[in-house]
């Protein structure tokens, strides 16, 4: 019995041992890479943080709503943008190198993986990017014009028109990601055509009471168009 | 050197007619009911006022689907009842022809122009085509101070109801008048006399296809002509009795086109007016009087209404230009005008005047969001326009002449702010320069 015991302990050890004698230079070296990978990334950081203005990247930033948009005050700035970028950028190479030492099969198609999804994952996120731009423009000039015409229902509207561009947006990113593209899609087109429908249904069942509604989701006196053409404002 | 855009039956006449001394500019659409009145009364002014002059009038028209052309064409005058002293030495030549590019006023005169140009003009006017008070001396007091003054550019000056022009009253107006230091009253009046060198200065510029080419034409002549240091003066025609203008025509696009105009000249033309305090006085040519004018109705719970759904709707994108302070004061305006009867509705002119200033900064900081920031306006000037007119629900003429030029003291005073947003000197740091006499040359910038 104690010899028996004996013996899967000595094994275990053994077993472990060859392991570690197998896997710790790796395991150090990948620490090593790792770390100084770490290094870089954290003195890149503080240079680019320290040396870098970006004052004509802000100035994009700031002229195209992008900086708006990212953060509602306004203080995004390019140097700490590209300096987290770049640090966070520089861990995963780290990363990636440390895990390709292993020179495993399973260390291999992680690395091939994330190799072959990064360039999709930075497209999706630029239309996604786009799509929001796009969504916050097209629904701002929504909301003006239907405000301006005095319609009670012009938040709505803004919010609606947002939405459609954001999943738009979104079905792209999914179709060059490949994740779920059939799922996204489908969802889409039953969107799309659901709400074609619906539209002409109740525009061809209660057209007047359509008509009604609109009309009477202007605001008082908006219809005064007659008083309005004679007002010359210039 | 200018893009060619006349038509080839234009180019024709010109080739034919050689050169002409004046040209009288009439822009058209769908005018055919007065446009006759107006190429008489142009014909008439011609050989009254300029009978040793070569006058070619020329109307540009935007493809009215009535007789406009017909008219101008066919408009017969009869010298007998003229009583003129001198026998015209030329005969005044009438041309119509169809312009082509964006429908709009700017472009109309843009063919106008090139015409004028080309025949070799001294001096070129324009006047709209749906004028009913138009008379044969308009054209002596808009050509005169450039043929025999040295004057370069005449702009209208003429008496309104107090709640017609609200645009040029709240904004234009003052907000020209603190920029480039000259007190223009009619800065959009619609009718001009211009010199040569004005003429060629415009068709130079590349900004026709903008909104330069519809409602922003009127500002945008004014200002390159101020901006640009040409010697400028005013003549004093009356009333300005016209057809409504542009029936249907949408707040929100005319605001967006003349106001966007002058926001995007104050970026041109940015090293001009951040240099000038105060305004002065330009020369007025004409004998004043009173006239009767057109009642004007207002509607002032729909104005009212817009501008508190406006606060209700486009706070997200007022927080684009407004300062926190500014729409503080918005949304207390607003829940005080939910609470009030409409009468007592009162947007203070330094509120305006911040609004202003502070969209204008906008609009040169954030290209993207340009349309939408001048769109916003609209809720902001009816609201606006509300308090003028229970401010001046009881005054005269000249009492509210004086409350204009309140406002445009408000706009002189707070100057030296925006002259800070734009990157000029702090406030506490800036030397202020009188206007420069009109003419004076000034450094525009290339």
């Amino acid at each position: 019995m104690i010899e028996t015991f004996r013996q899967v302990l000595e094994q275990s050890v053994a077993r472990l041992s060859a392991q570690a004698t197998q896997f710790l230079p790796p395991l150090f070296v990948a620490l090593v890479v790792f770390g100084v990978a770490w290094l870089v990334a954290i003195l890149l950081r503080w240079l680019l943080l320290h040396a870098f203005k970006g004052e004509r990247f802000d100035a994009f930033l700031r002229k195209t709503g992008i900086g708006t948009m990212l953060d509602h005050s306004g203080r995004l700035r390019a140097s700490p943008l590209l300096a987290h970028g770049i640090y966070y950028a520089i861990l995963l190479i780290g990363l990636l190198n440390a895990i390709s030492v292993f020179e495993t099969e399973i260390t291999r198609e992680i690395v091939d993986g994330v190799v072959h999804l990064l360039p999709k994952l930075f497209a999706a996120a630029a239309i996604i990017l786009a799509g929001v731009w796009l969504a916050q423009y097209l629904g701002r000039g929504a909301l003006l014009w239907a405000s301006n015409e005095g319609f009670s229902w012009a938040r709505r509207f803004c919010a609606f028109v947002r939405v459609v561009v954001v999943f738009v947006a979104i079905v792209v990113a999914a179709d060059v990601l490949n994740f779920a593209r059939t799922v996204f899609f489908s969802a889409f087109l039953i969107f799309t055509i659901g709400a074609v429908c619906a539209a002409c249904l109740v525009l061809a069942l209660n057209h007047r009471e359509v008509y009604r509604w609109f009309a009477g989701s202007r605001s008082p006196g908006a219809e005064e168009q007659d008083e309005r053409s004679l007002w010359r404002h210039l | 050197m200018s893009q060619d855009i006349l038509p080839a039956e234009a180019r024709q006449a010109i080739e034919k007619l050689g050169r002409a001394d004046i040209v009288i500019g009439i822009p058209s659409y769908n005018n055919g009911r007065t446009i006759g009145h107006v190429v008489r009364a142009a014909q008439a002014g011609l050989n009254k006022h300029f009978p040793e002059f070569r006058g070619v009038i020329v109307n540009s028209d935007g493809g009215s689907k009535d007789d406009t052309r017909k008219q101008v064409l066919e408009a017969q005058l009869d010298p007998s009842q003229l009583l003129l002293v001198n026998t015209p030495l030329n005969p005044v030549h009438r041309l119509s022809f169809p312009y082509h590019g964006i429908p709009g006023k700017g472009s109309a005169f843009r063919m106008i122009f090139q015409m004028a140009r080309d025949l070799g003009a001294k001096a070129c006017a324009v006047v709209d085509s749906d004028l009913r008070s138009i008379t044969p001396e308009w054209f002596d007091l808009l050509l005169r101070p450039v043929l025999h003054r040295g004057y370069d550019f005449v702009a209208h000056y003429y008496h309104r109801h107090k709640y017609d022009g609200t645009i040029t009253n709240s904004i234009i107006y003052p907000l020209t008048r603190a920029l480039y230091g000259y007190r223009i009253r009619q800065p959009i009046g619609g009718d001009f006399g211009m010199s040569l060198p004005v003429v060629e200065t415009y068709l130079k510029r590349t900004d026709w296809e903008t909104d330069v080419a519809r409602y922003g034409i009127d500002i945008w002549m004014t200002t390159i002509a101020v901006a640009s240091g040409f010697k400028v003066c005013q003549s004093f025609l009356g009333a300005k009795l016209h057809d409504a203008k542009d029936p249907g025509a949408d707040l929100s696009a005319m605001l967006q086109q003349v106001v966007g105009s002058v926001f995007s000249l104050m970026i041109e033309f940015k090293d001009v007016w951040m240099r000038i305090q105060g305004s002065r006085d330009i020369e007025l040519f004409g004998f004043r009087y009173d006239v009767g004018l057109d009642p004007i109705a207002v509607n002032l719970d729909r104005m009212i209404q817009a501008f508190l759904r406006g606060e209700s709707d486009l706070r997200e994108i007022w927080s684009l230009a407004l300062s926190d302070r500014t729409l503080r004061q918005l949304a207390a305006l607003a829940a005080a005008a939910r609470t009030s009867p409409a009468e007592q509705f009162r947007l203070s002119d330094e509120l305006w005047v911040n609004i202003i200033f502070e969209l204008a900064s906008a609009y040169a900081e954030l290209p993207a969001a340009r349309a939408h920031l001048v769109r916003s306006l609209t809720p902001l000037y009816l609201g606006r326009v509300a308090s003028f007119v229970n401010e001046t629900r009881d005054m005269n003429a000249s009492e509210v002449e004086d409350r204009i030029e309140q406002l445009c003291l408000m706009f002189e005073r707070l100057k030296p702010f925006l002259v800070e947003r734009w990157g000029g000197p702090r406030v506490d740091d800036y030397i202020p320069q009188p206007a420069p006499a009109s003419g004076h040359t000034q450094e525009v910038p290339s």
